[in-house]
């Protein structure tokens, strides 16, 4: 599938909690093609001394209704501009960017880990996973209570509550979510049901922390990387990740990858 | 109907547009967006005789108008650019500048040996990235040393060879004098200016190597200022480049004497930036009643 830069109209963006905004936008092409764990590459129109778009992956999609969530937070310039946007609102966005999520065909258990605003690329993976048959556990990190803003889409998606925790304990456990992922490794094998897959999206030291006890109990995982990027398109080599094939693209190498290629 | 095409130091590009090196890699990764047939030129990612690293990330910085990158010239090495993208390249048809690297001045040599015999139209010799420690921007700001590698690249080959300036000198027309005495057939200008940018709640540089160059509108006005002195100090055609993201932007540059220009930094914001370049100076000859594109050149009127 190539690549398009297509025309994007905003529905609507509202603020979910603190620094999180959930914005809906008709586009019906990306709607169509995204697989779960690609990107789009997002023009700020508005932000006039901005030379370069902001990658974003895709929340959810309604594929029939041509419309995509995007799931942001604001930490600069140009997600503040976006959180000012009304409906009506139009950019233009290249998709559908970068490598997908791939579990092993015959996955029959997931464990997906999201942390804080590294829930939103995992959710489109989830809806493939249980439309898949496979048994998906989802643990979601975050500072405090109101930032779980993932947490009812994943039940809805999953039929089950997700483990949660929080920094400040004010729901679920309290600390980081790397605790929640011992005791479901633990349970998985007391249990005779091992994972086959996981899939963690989050802080990188939570992707290096949870990757790492994943792997060493054996579990295939995978980590969605992020870095600064200007084309989005794989020519101009500012996204590189560290891996143990040499620097990748995290763009169009990644942006997942394999967790045990990544050299942390 | 505007006659577009130009001739850069003996290459012969049908219009005067073609792409800053780096940003554009060699053309593959926008061929969903352009038809790189279409373009003047493509000029590659610089490419070193075995291939180079780069540098640690975070590799670039946004700023006002423009952004910083501290790339490091990662690069495969020649051999793949030979085996893999040259033979695309020919077979889209598209008009092919190589921008050659080294740490050495034999490195430069031996890139333009080992592509002599490859789908090469001319070739633009990086002596002005900023962003490595050998080689680079160090080769280019003496004019002993850019009149050495310049005369050994002249001897390597008979194609057209254009030099690409760094702008952080005292003077470049001096640079460009070396440049053309030592027998290059064109010059390129500018490549970035070196800058810096600090996260104030980290206290920490913006880029992993601290500094790095500087593109985007934010340098348009220093590179046309350079262009326009450069086309003054020689007699050889000017390749104009430096935050140009309109037709109206180039027009300026080739007011101010460049035969052709590049476009760089505004192809990550708009994939499409060099066809609507393209558009934007053929539409400004039909308003101006500018039959020849060539008419624009060093039309400045001052």
């Amino acid at each position: 599938m190539g690549l398009e830069d297509s025309h994007a109209r905003v529905i609507s963006n509202k603020q979910l909690f603190g620094s999180l905004y959930l914005m809906e936008l008709a586009c019906p092409s990306v709607a169509a093609n995204i697989m779960p764990g690609q990107f789009v590459h997002m023009e700020i129109p508005d932000l006039q001394a901005s030379v370069l778009r902001r990658p974003f992956s895709i929340f959810d999609r309604d594929e029939d209704a041509g419309v995509v969530e995007i799931l942001y937070q604001v930490v600069g310039a140009g997600t503040r501009a976006m959180s000012a946007w009304e409906p009506g609102m139009r950019c233009r966005m290249i998709g559908c960017v970068g490598r997908s999520w791939e579990a092993p065909f015959d996955t029959k258990r997931a464990l997906l880990v999201g942390g804080g605003v590294g829930a939103a690329p995992l959710n489109l993976f989830c809806q493939e996973l249980i439309d898949n048959d496979v048994d998906v556990d989802v643990i979601l990190g975050a500072q405090t209570e109101g930032a779980l803003v993932c947490r009812k889409r994943y039940q809805d998606a999953c039929g089950k509550e997700p483990l949660c925790s929080t920094d400040d304990g004010s729901f679920g456990r309290e600390g980081f979510a790397t605790v929640l992922i011992e005791e479901a490794l633990a349970e998985a094998e007391r249990s005779g049901k091992p994972y086959d897959f996981a899939a963690v999206c989050g802080p990188e030291p939570l992707m290096r922390a949870a990757s790492t006890m994943l792997l060493e109990a054996g579990v295939r995982c995978q980590v969605s990387m992020e870095r600064r990027m200007a084309c989005g398109v794989g020519a101009c080599l500012s996204c590189v990740v560290e891996t143990t094939e040499g620097r990748k693209r995290a763009c169009v190498d990644g942006p997942i990858f394999d967790a045990e290629v990544i050299v942390w | 109907m505007v006659s577009m095409s130009v001739d850069l130091g003996g290459l012969a590009m049908k219009n005067p547009v073609t792409v800053a090196s780096g940003t554009f890699a060699a053309g593959r990764e926008y061929a969903d967006f352009v038809d790189v047939a279409k373009l003047g030129a493509v000029t590659t990612k610089g490419v070193s005789l075995h291939g180079w690293e780069g540098n640690d990330a975070p590799r670039i910085a946004e700023t006002p108008s423009g952004m910083l990158n501290s790339i490091g010239l990662q690069n495969p090495g020649v051999a793949h650019l030979r085996e893999h993208e040259l033979p695309w390249l020919a077979g889209q048809g598209a008009t092919t500048i190589v921008n050659v690297s080294g740490h050495s001045f034999q490195e430069y040599v031996d890139v333009i040996s080992a592509l002599e015999d490859a789908p090469v139209d001319a070739y633009e010799v990086n002596i002005s990235c900023p962003n490595v420690d050998a080689g680079g921007m160090t080769m280019g700001c003496s004019c002993a040393s850019v009149e050495q590698v310049v005369a050994m690249c002249r001897e390597a080959t008979a194609r057209p060879l254009i030099v690409k300036l760094t702008p952080n000198v005292t003077d470049i027309t001096e640079i460009a004098r070396a440049a053309e005495s030592a027998g290059a057939d064109a010059l390129s200008l500018i490549n970035t200016l070196l800058g810096m940018a600090i996260d104030v709640r980290t206290r920490r540089p913006l880029l992993s190597r601290v500094v790095g160059g500087l593109s985007g509108p934010a340098v348009k006005p220093v590179a046309v200022r350079m262009v326009w002195q450069c086309s003054q100090a020689v007699k050889i055609p000017l390749l104009g480049m430096g935050g140009i993201s309109t037709g109206a932007d180039a027009i300026e540059f080739m007011l101010a004497g460049a035969t052709a220009v590049a476009v760089g930094t505004a192809n990550f914001g708009n994939p499409f930036a060099t066809m609507e370049v393209i558009d934007g100076i053929r539409a400004w000859c039909e308003d101006e009643g500018v039959q020849d594109v060539r008419e624009i050149i060093g039309g400045l009127i001052c």
